[in-house]
């Protein structure tokens, strides 16, 4: 009776790593999109990694995702941001080429064995004894299958805004999905609305290049993926450019003008990414803010303004990018546009990102609440792991704060909720000096269902290199002391202490032994810090426990648990508002569930 | 997130902290009974005794020497309130008398139980016979800031506010230092500069409360004030102006070679055990080698030594941190430049008395109005003020690096109030920079 094992709704950055992830295992899949034109889209900005996010990258590679690959052989300029601030926290972004980003997605999806694509919109889902079991088109198809995997972005109910112009779309010039937000209203889900935004695309001939400052990528680009060996690729050049006392008039007087500021835009936006109007508005002080140009693709006059986000009519747009220098006399090719969508909370999610309300129902993606490319193919590809550990009749994998940004993601997620879109930073994770870009492989790729023998081979070949390495230190003698030590001192490169004849190893190993090293003090106080928190999350709470049966837990937590419903002792402490003592009677309530009482 | 260990042995006063006939220790955990044979004069009967019945013998220190006389409540494992295996122990209710008990437990492996963690222990074995609810509200105001609040205001402080307050300054600086981490090079252009003065003055207010636990240890556990002195200098009318004025005398003990007379009191809310050398010069030839051996011993451990003279001395003992020069007979005039009473009228005494108590409740260079009263606190606060020192030291570490240095300032104040979550510093972090592209 089913015409596929799983179903992903939705192209973008999620729906690729989901669908790619089931099909991948095994299972014959079906991706529906509005349209298959616009799959993995960058519909903002046209890079990918950055601070946490470039984790986030890498940890969808170690994990078997395509995101890595992707950007691999699309990205115009890479740099390792923060290399400086510490080991911990530096990390790769990209420029990419947008327009060979998405056909290099398509064509990915096209190829892939179990994999088929199908374009329409998903106006509703089918549920029996409260199980999805397939899902109904606008064009009156109902497409049957053992799992759902939803990731529809900013689509569901998209409306976008440009000062009084409003349209219902998800991004400039496509169609909202009307209706899916609706059917699961009634069928139960809480659906709420956010925010974001996105700046003017300008042509690029119609730039003064010689008012703007340049930005350079690094001369050396790096591979995302732990399976990709070199990347040979353009190099191009951004910009800067600031904005200034003009600007910052022309928005004031304008400002009544915004959809946000008039009262229009009910959904919260992220402080983390403000609109320029939020800028000036909530930071009046500051005399400018610092605007990057960059390109859009190798071959296209478009250029992107980032830092430039706004809702303001097209007519104030041109007015006050003009005063920027170097932009006095752009064309528009694109205006900016805020867009308000809905969105599912995602505290009605396990950490498996299946939904709590239907069964077999997994959602990832922008729909959860979160902002940005990297977070929803995170989310992606654990939900499409999870569709296909269900469809194996198997344990969810779900990674801890301890072992992955990814875990964070998803515990924030489903333990917190969020109220703005969420977007992941360094500052999100505890154990961030383990949770480094380098190792994201040792890290994850073991855990992993998806990752091919390829990747475990490419894994194991890298520890080896690692030994080898450290024997090599170990071997090395100077001033009394042997190359381990000696590498803990601040002035001392690892290079400095190989054998000139060592050129076979990757600058990326021997920076992660150097790390190791260097921070072995560090590490081992991190790892303390780590079991201690992992006792905690090692207690497990049934997933049927009844908390009505529980007496002594005040209402407002008992409330929370009953909603949450936490895998563990140390999720449930992670819930907000929930008080010491209610962990405490949980904790003896559930010692009775363990020995029988 | 805190929370109790159930593992462990663990001891508290079941009684009031004050001067009684009577006071009662409870211990609990596994192992306990064997524990207290150790200290008990009768080990094999303690041993042997059945859950549910009275041992009666003598608690001894780890020494050998007598504590007291006690009553033991001896339950098994499954029985008595905690349904762990358990002893309370009966015993007089004198304050040294029960620090000296404390001690010996703490040396022989219990722990000082937390407010409310034999109710919690209770309620954990299913023994509970009070109401679910009641034990609860009880770990309730134990665990919370405000017990702990209110635990400080006692010694007329607030602590919390002032941990508050510190903690606040390092999600500060923890906020900055996020920022760079949160943020590329290109964004935040400007690097992090180690917040020396900030610091500083952090390690200032954390040198000043450590200092405190001193002087509130006093509180807590009493004080030893020693009388000095020439004979008939007029130590044991004030010894007795003292107690009288006090009205709390307790017990009168002799000291056991009648070198020395001690007795209890409570002086402005400090338990002071006061030590009468009185008699000392008087002794046979003998034994006066060992009294004065003794009465050497009993200056050397005192918290504070007070000097009585009529002013007939030859010479008078230097006037240093801890003795106090007292002139005596004052209705027969003044006999010297200084503290002077008289135990016929009463003048004076109110002023002695307050001398006493300031030099008791010592505070450096800190106003003194917020103490900490537990070993926890100060380790705490010493874990806080070594992390930050560290970071002082290490300042051109780079910022994930001492991000981590500062995470860890503030979980150790975390151990002290409520905790902090990485939404806390993002919000902060949000209100202060304005921030993306």
């Amino acid at each position: 009776m089913y015409d596929y094992d799983a179903i992903v709704i939705g192209g973008g950055h999620a729906g690729i790593e989901a669908s790619l992830a089931v099909s991948r295992m095994g299972f014959r899949t079906l991706l529906i999109t509005q349209s298959l034109d616009a799959i993995g889209r960058l519909s903002c900005n046209p890079a990918i990694g950055g601070l946490a996010k470039g984790n986030l990258v890498r940890e969808v590679d170690a994990l078997g995702g395509e995101m890595a690959h992707l950007i691999d052989s699309s990205m115009i300029q890479f740099r390792i941001l923060n290399r400086r601030r510490g080991p911990a926290v530096q990390a790769y972004r990209a420029q990419a080429d947008k327009f060979s980003y998405s056909r290099l997605a398509k064509e990915t999806l096209e190829k892939e064995r179990n994999l088929e694509l199908f374009m329409d919109t998903v106006v509703d889902i089918i549920v029996r004894d409260g199980k999805i079991i397939g899902v109904v088109t606008e064009r009156g198809w109902s497409i049957y299958s053992k799992v759902v995997i939803l990731t529809t972005g900013t689509f569901m109910s998209g409306k976008i805004f440009i000062g009084e112009y409003e349209h219902e779309s998800g991004r400039l010039g496509e169609e909202a999905a009307k209706g899916l937000g609706d059917a699961l209203r009634k069928k139960g889900f809480s659906v709420g609305r956010m925010k974001t935004g996105t700046p003017a695309r300008v042509k690029m001939s119609s730039l003064d290049f010689s008012r703007l400052e340049v930005q350079d990528g690094d001369e050396q680009m790096r591979p995302f993926s732990f399976l990709t060996k070199k990347v040979e690729r353009p190099n191009l050049k951004c910009y800067i450019t600031y904005t200034n006392e003009r600007t910052h008039e022309i928005i004031r007087a304008n400002i009544h003008r915004s959809p946000l500021y008039g009262g229009k835009i009910v959904g919260k936006g992220p402080r983390y990414c403000p609109s320029i109007e939020d800028k000036v508005v909530r930071f009046p002080d500051r005399e400018r803010h610092q605007i990057f140009v960059e390109p859009e693709g190798v071959g296209s006059e478009e250029m992107y303004l980032n830092g430039l986000s706004s809702s303001l009519p097209e007519s104030v747009q041109n007015e006050f990018i003009r005063t920027l220098p170097g932009l006095e006399n752009v064309v528009i090719m694109r205006p900016a546009y805020a867009v308000e969508y809905d969105y599912l909370d995602p505290l009605d999610l396990y950490p498996s990102l299946e939904s709590k309300i239907v069964k077999n129902l997994f959602i990832a993606g922008q729909t959860n609440g979160t902002s940005g490319y990297e977070e929803a193919a995170a989310q992606g590809i654990i939900a499409g792991i999870n569709a296909a550990l269900r469809l194996e009749n198997k344990e969810a994998l779900i990674l801890k704060r301890s072992d992955s940004y990814i875990g964070v993601l998803i515990d924030d997620l489903t333990t917190k909720g969020t109220k703005e879109p969420y977007r992941m930073f360094t500052s999100r994770a505890e154990y961030r000096l383990f949770l480094r870009n380098d190792n994201a492989d040792s890290r994850l790729t073991p855990l992993s269902p998806l990752a091919s023998d390829e990747r475990k081979e490419a894994l194991k070949e890298k520890l080896l290199a690692m030994e080898e390495i450290k024997e090599l230190l170990k071997a090395r003698k100077e001033r009394g002391k042997n190359g381990l030590e000696l590498i803990r001192e601040p002035e001392v490169t690892i290079d400095s202490l190989l054998p000139s004849d060592a050129n076979n190893f990757s600058p990326e190993v021997k920076e992660e032994v150097e790390l190791d090293l260097k921070y072995e003090g560090y590490l081992k106080r991190q790892e303390r810090e780590i079991a201690r928190f992992e006792k905690n999350e090692s207690v497990a709470i049934p997933e049927d426990f009844d908390y009505d049966s529980v007496d002594g837990l005040s209402q407002e937590s008992r409330e929370k648990f009953k909603a949450i419903r936490p895998k563990s002792v140390g999720q449930a402490g992670r819930i907000s508002g929930v008080r010491v003592s209610d962990i405490a009677v949980l904790q003896v309530a559930l010692r009775g569930v363990r020995s029988g009482k | 997130m805190a929370n109790y260990e159930t593992e462990e042995r663990i001891y508290a006063l079941a009684t009031a902290y004050y001067p009684a006939a009577l006071a009662i220790v409870r211990t609990s955990g596994e192992g306990t009974i064997e524990a207290l044979s150790r200290i008990f004069s009768s080990p094999e009967r303690l041993l042997k005794s059945r859950s549910n019945t009275l041992c009666h013998g003598y608690l001894l220190d780890t020494d050998g020497r007598k504590i007291d006389e006690v009553v033991l409540s001896v339950y098994r494992k499954g029985h008595g309130y905690t349904s762990e295996e358990a002893v309370e122990i009966s015993m007089h209710g004198s304050l040294p008398l029960i620090n000296r008990l404390s001690l010996t437990l703490e040396q022989i492996g219990f722990r000082k139980a937390l407010p409310g963690e034999f109710t919690y222990r209770a309620f954990m074995h299913g023994r509970l016979d009070l109401t679910e609810a009641e034990a609860v509200e009880e770990i309730v105001s134990a665990k919370s800031q405000e017990a702990a609040a209110s635990a400080l205001d006692r010694l007329g402080g607030n602590l919390s506010a002032l941990i508050c307050q510190m903690k606040s300054a390092l999600i500060d600086i923890l906020s900055s230092l996020e920022v760079q981490l949160d943020y590329a090079e290109d964004e935040i252009l400007e690097d992090w500069v180690y917040p020396e003065d900030e610091v500083r003055s952090i390690l200032t207010t954390l040198d000043n409360l450590i200092g405190t636990y001193e002087s509130s240890r006093i509180y807590s556990q009493g004080a030893k004030v020693v009388l000095a002195g020439k004979t008939n200098a007029g130590k044991s009318s004030f010894f007795n102006a003292l107690l009288k004025e006090r009205r709390a005398i307790v017990s009168e003990i002799e000291g056991t070679t009648r070198d020395y007379i001690e007795a209890e009191c409570v002086i402005r809310g400090i338990p002071v055990r006061l030590f009468d050398t009185a008699g000392l010069r008087v002794a046979k030839e003998e034994i006066e080698a060992e009294g004065i051996e003794r009465s050497k011993t009993l200056i050397r451990d005192a918290d504070l030594v007070l000097y009585i003279t009529d002013g007939s001395d030859d010479s008078l003992p230097v006037c240093d941190e801890k003795t106090i020069i007292i002139y005596s007979k004052l209705d027969e005039g003044r006999k010297g430049e200084g503290l002077s009473f008289s135990s016929v009228t009463g003048e004076g005494i109110k002023e002695v008395i307050d001398e006493i108590e300031r030099r008791l409740v010592r505070h450096k260079d800190y106003d003194g109005r917020v103490m900490i009263d537990s070993q926890r606190q100060r380790d705490g606060l010493i874990e806080c003020r070594d992390i930050l020192k560290e970071s002082m030291v290490n300042r051109n570490m780079s910022v994930d690096l001492m991000a981590m240095s500062f995470q860890a300032a503030i979980r150790s104040l975390n151990t002290l109030i409520g905790d902090v979550s990485s939404e806390e510093i993002l919000d902060n972090l949000f209100s202060k920079f304005c921030l993306g592209k």
